[in-house]
């Protein structure tokens, strides 16, 4: 059974571990096109029968050099790059870049406005990230029929998205100072009939999952991740509530308002793979919430500051006054200038503490933003969490796991 | 609440402390790559049990020209007890964590760094990150090799002597023709 070759593990601490025992193994590349990866994912599994004995993920099939891109565009222009890592919550990865470009050049005047639609839309995207997750867990667990329930979901925020941003999945919406610009009329009435619906399409799902004979099959028991452990892993966002430790960015380090919304940080305490599910369904739940109060807030005004070295005057201005029009010229040319320094901002992304540590050495482009990405510590735990299981359950450990590959290999 | 750990780390790393710094967020100090493993034992008495970050900087042409930047967080131990009920949870945001960061400089001219494997088992993929696209070594890592690029792939690309389209390479016909920049440019 052993014929395959080993020598590509030589290096591989996993394996040379492993190593010692006569056990007869069979070493099993899965991915990088295996459905359940969820992109570009490889994993090799070692295995004893059907038992693996240790699992070595391997990435990087999707670098696209984000970071280097993002050091060579304007503050401004890398906005639409920073989107691009994690696909499928793109503007919690633009809030994470603006509010640290913010707070490096002293902005503390965002308008309500704007602060709220960012919480609103930061909040949706959680919501329509955790959706592919559901669905495309239970397909993989076999249950197909979710994925169709989850989707019907996410096209409605995604339509509210492409209403007012005018894109369903990169929306760049956001900007350093505020937003790109104002909702269109109309949106209300859209928000509205979302926050009206979504519960109930909300119940339906956990009707469906919750006690559902396959989810609990496949996931209770599978892939447990003790508190310690999830601490010394890394482990930030679902899965490390999953397993009992309620820490939430939102909540101890409040960006955009946070602080004035109220809404509960969900924990499980068992911490395997159906836990982190019913932390995910829960905390859409909690998403909904924050969403609803944004809409009751919901100010008037404007969406952007007023600094006109920041952003460039609106079109009716620059039509009459020559200032506008060197203020826009300079902008759209040479970008702005932000002042030296280094800066960690965090938020809480739908997979866990996104984090940059943007370095800026005060010219028009950023020195260094580096990304502090959740997947990436995450899908470094299938190490510990695949080994003792079966290798059906390796596919459950890493839709559980919920790994972007975008952000993951950036 | 960190703020008590800066004299402390400046006393016990001596020589290796270069500076500290205050901010609202969080406390930082800069550190020579010596001073690595007494800092992160400091720190860790200290509360702080997670490796939040492990990121490089190049900062060409400046010395020390690498910059690798460490990011703790302190979950309080409460945090972690496993016998809370769900109902008690909310009282627990009061329970406030704190960051903290570690600017390591290495030498330049043989950039080298203790790793923190040994410590954290998830310090392993940061530092083969920072391997890959910085050349920064880690002693005692135990697979230092590279993770996002392809395996024999020549030079180390987020170096700011490192064209932003590559170098005219096998993979890449489109880069800029020449050399691979030397390790180090001083």
């Amino acid at each position: 059974m052993s014929t395959t070759d080993l020598s590509i593990f030589e290096n591989s601490p996993d394996v040379t571990a492993a190593a010692g025992d006569e056990r007869d193994t069979l070493v099993l590349s899965m991915g990088p096109q295996h459905p359940s990866t969820h992109g570009v994912l490889r994993v090799m599994l070692r295995l004893d029968g059907e038992t693996v004995l240790s699992a070595d993920p391997e990435i990087g099939y999707l670098h696209t050099g984000i970071e280097k891109q993002a050091e060579n565009l304007f503050w401004q222009q890398a906005v639409t790059v920073v989107d691009r890592a994690d696909y499928l919550a793109p503007l919690s990865n633009s809030l994470c870049y603006v509010l640290a470009a913010e707070r490096l050049l002293g902005i503390t005047d965002i308008p309500p406005r704007a602060q709220v639609l960012r919480v609103m839309f930061t909040e949706l995207t959680r919501i329509a990230s955790h959706l592919v997750q559901l669905g495309t867990h239970a397909i993989d667990l076999g249950a197909q029929s979710i994925f169709m329930y989850a989707f019907e979901m996410r096209e409605r925020i995604l339509e509210i998205m492409e209403f007012v941003t005018g894109a369903r999945m990169h929306q760049s919406w956001y900007r350093i100072g505020g937003l790109a610009i104002d909702v269109p009329k109309g949106f209300l009435a859209k928000i509205d009939d979302f926050i009206a619906r979504f519960p109930e399409r909300l119940d339906d799902m956990r009707a469906i999952l919750q006690k559902n004979v396959i989810i609990m099959d496949r996931l209770v028991g599978v892939g447990v991740l003790s508190a310690q452990d999830a601490v010394a892993w890394g482990m930030t966002g679902p899965i490390l509530r999953a397993s009992g430790v309620p820490y939430d960015v939102r909540k101890a380090f409040p960006y955009s308002g946070y602080e004035t919304y109220d809404f509960d940080v969900c924990t499980q305490q068992g911490g395997d793979c159906y836990c982190r599910f019913v932390v995910r369904l829960d905390e859409m739940y909690q998403a909904w919430r924050i969403i609803k109060q944004a809409r009751e807030k919901f100010p008037d005004g404007p969406v952007t500051i007023e600094d006109r070295k920041i952003i460039p005057p609106p079109k009716t201005e620059i039509q009459h006054s020559m200032e506008a029009l060197i203020h826009h010229f300079k902008l759209v040319s040479s970008g702005f200038n932000v002042p030296e320094g280094h800066i960690y901002q965090a938020v809480e992304s739908p997979r866990g503490e996104l984090g940059m540590y943007v370095t800026s050495a005060g010219g028009n482009k950023p020195w260094r933003v580096r990304w502090r990405p959740p997947s990436f510590y995450n899908t470094q735990a299938l190490r510990k969490l695949a080994p003792g299981n079966l290798v059906a359950d390796v596919v459950a450990i890493i839709g559980s796991l919920d790994p972007v590959f975008g952000e993951v290999d950036r | 609440m960190t703020a008590a750990l800066l004299p402390q780390l400046a006393q016990t790393l001596g020589a290796a402390f270069l500076e500290a710094a205050s901010a609202d967020d969080m406390d930082e100090a800069a550190i020579l790559a010596g001073g690595l493993l007494p800092a992160v034992d400091v720190l860790r008495k200290g509360g702080f049990n997670h490796l939040l970050d492990i990121g490089g900087t190049d900062h060409l042409p400046l010395t020390p020209r690498f910059e690798i930047s460490y990011h703790f967080l302190a979950i309080p131990d409460i945090m972690q007890s496993r016998a809370l009920e769900r109902g008690s949870v909310r009282s627990l945001t009061s329970v406030v964590p704190a960051r903290f960061r570690l600017r390591v400089f290495p030498d330049d001219m043989n950039p080298v760094i203790p790793s923190l494997v040994s410590i954290w088992p998830n310090a392993d993929w940061p530092e083969r990150e920072v391997f890959d696209l910085f050349g920064v070594r880690f002693d005692g890592h135990p697979d230092l090799r590279r993770i996002l690029m392809p395996d024999d792939w020549e030079g180390y690309p987020l170096r700011k002597d490192y064209p932003l389209r590559g170098l005219n390479r096998r993979f890449n016909p489109g880069g800029k023709p020449g050399a691979v920049p030397p390790p180090v440019t001083k």
